[in-house]
């Protein structure tokens, strides 16, 4: 009876989660629409690209938040923190808009390739949904704790993302080495 | 791009460092220069002396990558560095700095030196810590006034 309770009481805290994670990410788009002076990166425009990692550091860094403590004013911390928050969630909506990205085109690819490696593509697979859970937990952390806090947490998801696409990268050499190997006509 | 124009842009770029850029007081002001170099109508770059030297298409070339590097540059800046960048380069213009700050605050004109083509999370914090250091700046001289 115990077990069919805590069942039920899991399921529920799951659904609950995952529906806050839906209404959260939309709601940052809005957000960041209205309160970035630069658009989230329009896919129709071109390709989003993933941040470089040293400044994927500079936003989660801790150093400027105790810089701005020094000042000893209140305001200063209170758009400090502000700006942080935005711009944290900028960079991730830009790695999610990437990943997603990717995730297509590489999609689109494998549509194509006769000869595929069903564990590379489950590896792929995991690498994603992992890191677009990391995403979404990143988006809830930084609105509840401000970005200074999360920083272990997005410098994984930046490292993860780099090697998700770099992973993506080889893969699409290796088919289309393959593919040409396979299209010239034999000697 | 051939290798022969990558090497002459490669040429031009260190000749615009070493007899432009490094006369200026500090990065934020090398930034300003660069992008007062661009057409604000069709982004392209111009330095009449630059592009005698080698050639306009050249020293376009040469010029937007030196605006790109220094504007990453200045973006991996932490806010403490970014503070005194500003602070060198208000005190070699030959304006006050409380007027200064207080047109920098109300216009921005800062947000014309992001190149174009810049990654957008970067370009964001770019314009967000300069308004946090100009607003660090101008919660300074509030307080020096409030001493005297």
């Amino acid at each position: 009876m115990i077990g069919i309770t805590f069942a039920i009481f899991m399921c529920s805290a799951v659904i609950l989660s995952l529906a806050l994670l839906a209404t959260r990410g939309s709601s940052v788009q809005r957000e960041l629409a209205f309160r970035t002076d630069l658009p989230p990166y329009d896919e129709s425009l071109g390709h989003p690209s993933l941040c470089p990692p040293e400044f994927a550091a500079r936003i989660f860094s801790p150093i400027d938040s105790t810089f701005v403590a020094a000042e000893k004013s209140r305001e200063l911390v209170r758009l400090f923190h502000h700006e942080r928050r935005v711009v944290a969630l900028v960079w991730i909506h830009q790695t999610k808009t990437a990943i997603h990205r990717i995730m297509r085109e590489h999609t689109r690819a494998t549509r194509q390739s006769a000869d595929l490696n069903l564990l590379t593509e489950a590896k792929l697979l995991s690498h994603y949904v992992q890191l677009v859970a990391v995403c979404d937990l990143l988006i809830l952390a930084i609105q509840a704790t401000g970005p200074a806090r999360v920083g272990t947490l997005a410098s994984y998801a930046a490292s993860l993302s780099q090697s998700f696409a770099d992973a993506q990268h080889a893969l699409a050499i290796t088919n289309t080495a393959r593919d040409l190997r396979g299209a010239s006509p034999a000697h | 791009m051939t290798t022969t124009r990558l090497v002459t842009v490669q040429a031009a770029y260190e000749d615009f460092l070493q007899r432009s850029l490094s006369r200026l007081s500090c990065d934020f002001a090398r930034l300003i220069y660069l992008a007062s170099t661009r057409d604000y109508n069709t982004g392209t770059y111009h330095h009449d002396g630059l592009a005698s030297r080698f050639s306009p298409e050249v020293a376009a070339k040469a010029l937007e990558i030196a605006h790109r590097q220094i504007f990453l540059q200045l973006s991996a800046y932490s806010l403490e560095q970014l503070v005194e960048q500003l602070r060198i380069y208000f005190e070699s213009s030959h304006d006050g700095t409380g007027e200064i700050l207080r047109m920098w605050q109300k216009l921005e004109p800062y947000r014309v030196a992001i190149p174009v083509e810049v990654n957008p999370a970067v370009a964001r914090l770019f314009l967000s810590n300069v308004r946090l250091a100009l607003a660090i700046w101008r919660s300074r001289q509030d307080q020096s006034l409030q001493g005297r």
